[in-house]
């Protein structure tokens, strides 16, 4: 396990070296004037170039990548050029509605997935209708998925909101977490935590249709594979449930590929962030990232890759130590 | 396997319906206010800001000493509740409104007008050109705030009624929060204004709350709060209009919507300074040919373009100034003549072109630049199009010659005077002048009129303006209006022209039946 996590900690900080050279060559080959952009047009050549100096965007490249490293490597990633805070206190204000969205599209994805599997192993007419929805459901792209369901759930039925984390009126608990669902149950608010449960219901929806169908297709294909070994004939020969010998033996041993795909449609979630909380208003990192990108913010940008790219080894790094526990066999690999 | 999925779908359903029951009937209604915006504000520090979304918050905060008045480029007192100038023009005088106090309940002084000025020196940002002209200020009695420039300067009035124009901001901020940045940290989140709203929150990325001004001194706002949304997609906001949970969308409503908008939403339609443009690139070829740049302007009909592209939304420009900052303007030459573009793209160095366009959200400008991308391509140039961010655009300067031939977008002059316009976009040294057109000539004629009495100034800018029409370095295609798109309950839309995609929160309320 400590070779894993070394493994990990090595991946970790080369994916995000990566990442940040990527940005940061992404600022040479996009011709930008940031420091205008910031201190506006009517500014004087002087004002612009003061401003120049003070981001440290009159020096050489490799001379600003090395100043940036160094920052980074202290947790300081510079000021936003749009919002004028530390890029750091922009992400902890936005991190927390991203995680909350992330998590409960995960566990919604999770659900899906492993509950749509074990229906495609149950076989019969119901296996097969779910199947072409499953086909179905993959070549949907989340931008449409997201449109028809404010249409339908917010304009049509007017059952949930379209917009926001929570109703505009509420007062929201200064909790621990800055998880709504979480510290509204703290502070003993159902108001709260009913209110962000009803908004968190689409966009949560729209971010886990694509990996629930990605990881019931593999799971049930595992599990197909798995159901026809011998120790599950054994099994049965020994007259166990048809559902517990699925429950606990297939599932357990099929699990494998399934929690691999999870951990690859993680960084798929990822991405979609950005456009789910673009559509749904989320007040998230991707909202952030969107709003950075058209002002060309770098240093926020950098930011939120490296947050995003952390978040993706780690949520990997999960997914192995699952399988490890899942497999014992994967733990001398 | 059944039984555990009709147990779920109960579940659901149950979860659903809680979560839901507010969402049966639109949240509009009472006495708060709810307006979208597409993004965040960059931040509400009226020294600092200098863009377009977010003039409401600060507007609708903050006062200066002097303002438009509603629907004209008449200016008159805000907290300023008379001013004269001397004969040379070098001395203003304001006397200030006796009643007025800011958010943080101070009193207003000449005194904090002082402070209010010399914090957007020190801040020294983009708006802060507007004060640089000042030789000294001074305080000769409590409520007499007296400015000297160090030269006359034609647009001062108007700077002090511009929209970005210095606002003065109370002591909370400037002495309390100073710190070591003149109390910018704390306005990013705070504010100290003395206008009908205070600003009580500001949840970046999610929604700011303006909360009514009881102690106001002039006419008390009807909303007892203001709830901006930050509602990037413009799709959103329209369901969220027309389902009743936002009252108002202020700008950028499809344009091809209007006509079909369903009947519990009214249009309003007002003038504003927003004007379509079309830059040239003349530093390099084909168009630092004047033939090759004097055929492109005949190779599209502008009445045309600015009909399909924006409907009922905007006109064809008749002038390089919007036409209510300056009178008797030489009128554009722009006709279409196909032969004579032909004509002048055969002689083109290069047909290869590229036309970037600035990006927004209900993709108007898109679709005017693909019409003018069809226009080009009969006359014989192959037009490459692309979309480009504001900031990109501000790098163009850096490369001209690696910059695009031709670029579109929309810009608004700061205040209601030709200089702030000409100055910015026809100088050579403007902000605006992002592919860098340079004429000396036309320099010292902007410059000569800065100073000038105003009836020599005023030709000096209509001259000006003519060398400018006649370089074809830039192309005034049409004035963009503000389109209001309300619920039919609510009333009271005042507007400045001069004050883009903005209304004034105080006088807007709701009306039953």
């Amino acid at each position: 396990m400590l070779a894993l996590l070394g493994r990990r900690v090595v991946a970790l900080a080369a994916v995000l070296l990566g990442l940040t050279v990527i940005v940061f060559l992404l600022q040479v080959v996009i011709p930008s004037d940031p420091a205008r952009a910031m201190v506006g047009a009517s500014a004087s050549p002087e004002a612009v170039a003061a401003k120049a100096a003070q981001l440290g965007y009159d020096k050489p490249l490799p001379e600003r990548f090395a100043n940036f490293l160094g920052r980074a490597a202290t947790g300081d990633l510079q000021d936003s050029l749009r919002t004028r805070n530390p890029v750091a206190d922009d992400l902890r204000t936005f991190a927390p509605a991203t995680l909350e969205l992330a998590l409960a599209a995960s566990v919604l994805a999770a659900l899906l997935g492993v509950g749509l599997a074990l229906a495609l192993a149950a076989g019969g007419r119901l296996a097969r209708v779910l199947r072409l929805m499953l086909v179905a459901g993959a070549s949907v792209p989340g931008f449409l998925v997201a449109l028809v369901a404010i249409l339908v759930f917010y304009s049509g039925l007017h059952l949930l909101p379209a917009s926001g984390r929570v109703t505009d009126t509420l007062v929201l608990p200064d909790g621990p977490t800055q998880l709504l669902l979480v510290d509204s149950l703290l502070a003993g608010d159902p108001g709260v935590f009913f209110s962000a449960l009803g908004h968190l219901v689409l966009p949560a929806f729209t971010l886990a249709l694509v990996p629930a169908l990605a990881i019931a297709r593999t799971l049930a294909t595992s599990l197909e594979r798995v159901m026809r070994e011998d120790y599950v004939r054994t099994a049965r020969s020994k007259g166990l449930r048809e559902r517990a010998i699925l429950v606990r033996h297939g599932l357990r041993n099929a699990a494998g590929p399934a929690l691999t795909m999870g951990g690859l449609q993680f960084g798929l979630l990822l991405a979609g962030i950005v456009v789910v909380e673009q559509i749904f208003s989320w007040p998230g990192l991707g909202l952030y990232l969107n709003q950075s990108i058209a002002f060309s913010d770098f240093p926020a940008i950098t930011g939120t890759t490296l947050l995003l790219g952390t978040a993706y080894v780690v949520v990997n790094f999960c997914v192995d130590v699952a399988q490890a526990a899942a497999d014992p066999r994967i733990r001398t690999v | 396997m059944t039984r555990w999925l009709s147990v779920a779908l109960a579940v659901l359903g149950i979860a659903l319906a809680g979560c839901g029951s507010t969402q049966k009937k639109g949240a509009t209604g009472g006495d708060t206010l709810r307006i979208p915006y597409l993004a965040d504000m960059s931040v509400p520090d009226p020294d600092v800001f200098y863009d377009v979304e977010g003039n409401a918050v600060i507007l609708n905060q903050y006062e200066g000493l002097l303002k438009y008045a509603p629907d004209s480029t008449k200016i008159v007192g805000s907290l300023a509740r008379s001013w004269s100038v001397s004969p040379d023009r070098l001395t203003y005088t304001f006397r200030l409104r006796p009643d007025v106090r800011f958010h943080g309940g101070a009193p207003l002084t000449a005194q904090a007008v002082k402070r209010a000025f010399e914090r957007r020196l020190d801040v020294d940002q983009a708006p802060a050109y507007m004060l640089k002209p000042i030789k000294s200020m001074s305080t000769p009695d409590r409520l007499t705030f007296v400015v000297k420039l160090k030269s006359p300067v034609n647009p001062f009035e108007a700077y002090m009624a511009s929209s970005w124009g210095p606002k003065i901001i109370g002591p909370d901020a400037i002495v309390t929060h100073k710190g070591k940045d003149f109390g910018q940290t704390w306005l990013r989140t705070h504010g100290d204004g003395t206008g009908p709203y205070k600003l009580t929150a500001f949840d970046r990325g999610r929604q700011y709350t303006l909360t009514r001004n009881d102690e106001y001194w002039g006419q008390k706002a009807n909303f007892k709060r203001v709830l901006i949304k930050i509602t990037p997609d413009i799709g959103t906001q329209r369901l969220e209009l027309q389902n009743g949970d936002l009252d108002a969308v202020l700008h950028s409503f499809p344009a091809s919507e209007l006509a079909s908008l369903p009947s519990n939403l009214k249009v309003q339609r007002a003038d504003s300074f927003l004007r379509l443009l079309l830059y040239v690139n003349t530093n390099k070829p084909p168009f630092d040919d004047p033939a090759v740049r004097a055929g492109l302007r005949s190779a599209f009909d502008v009445d045309e373009l600015v009909r399909q592209a924006y409907s009922t939304t905007a006109t064809k420009s008749v002038g390089a100034y919007p036409e209510a900052i300056l009178p008797d303007q030489p009128e554009l030459p722009y006709a279409a003549d196909p032969a004579k573009a032909s004509a002048a793209a055969a002689k083109a160095k290069t047909k290869k072109i590229t036309f970037a366009y600035t990006s927004d959200e209900s993709g108007v400008q898109r679709r005017a630049g693909e019409l003018l991308q069809t226009r080009l391509k009969p006359a014989g140039f192959e037009v490459t199009l692309k979309e480009v961010q504001l900031p990109q655009v501000y790098g163009y300067l850096k490369n001209l010659k690696s910059a695009p031939d031709l670029l579109l977008m929309t810009n608004t002059p700061d205040a209601a005077h030709p200089d702030t316009w000409a100055r910015i976009l026809f100088s050579s040294t403007g902000g605006l002048n992002f592919l860098g057109y340079s004429d000396n000539a036309l320099d010292k004629d902007l410059d000569a009129a800065l100073d000038a009495p105003p009836a020599k100034a005023t030709a000096l800018y209509q001259q000006v303006g003519r060398r400018l029409i006649d370089s074809n370095s830039l192309f005034f295609l049409g004035d963009v209006k503000d389109v209001f798109v309300l619920n039919n309950d609510l009333t009271g839309v005042q507007h400045v022209p001069a004050y883009p995609w903005t209304v004034a929160y105080a006088p807007l309320k709701r009306v039953s039946g």
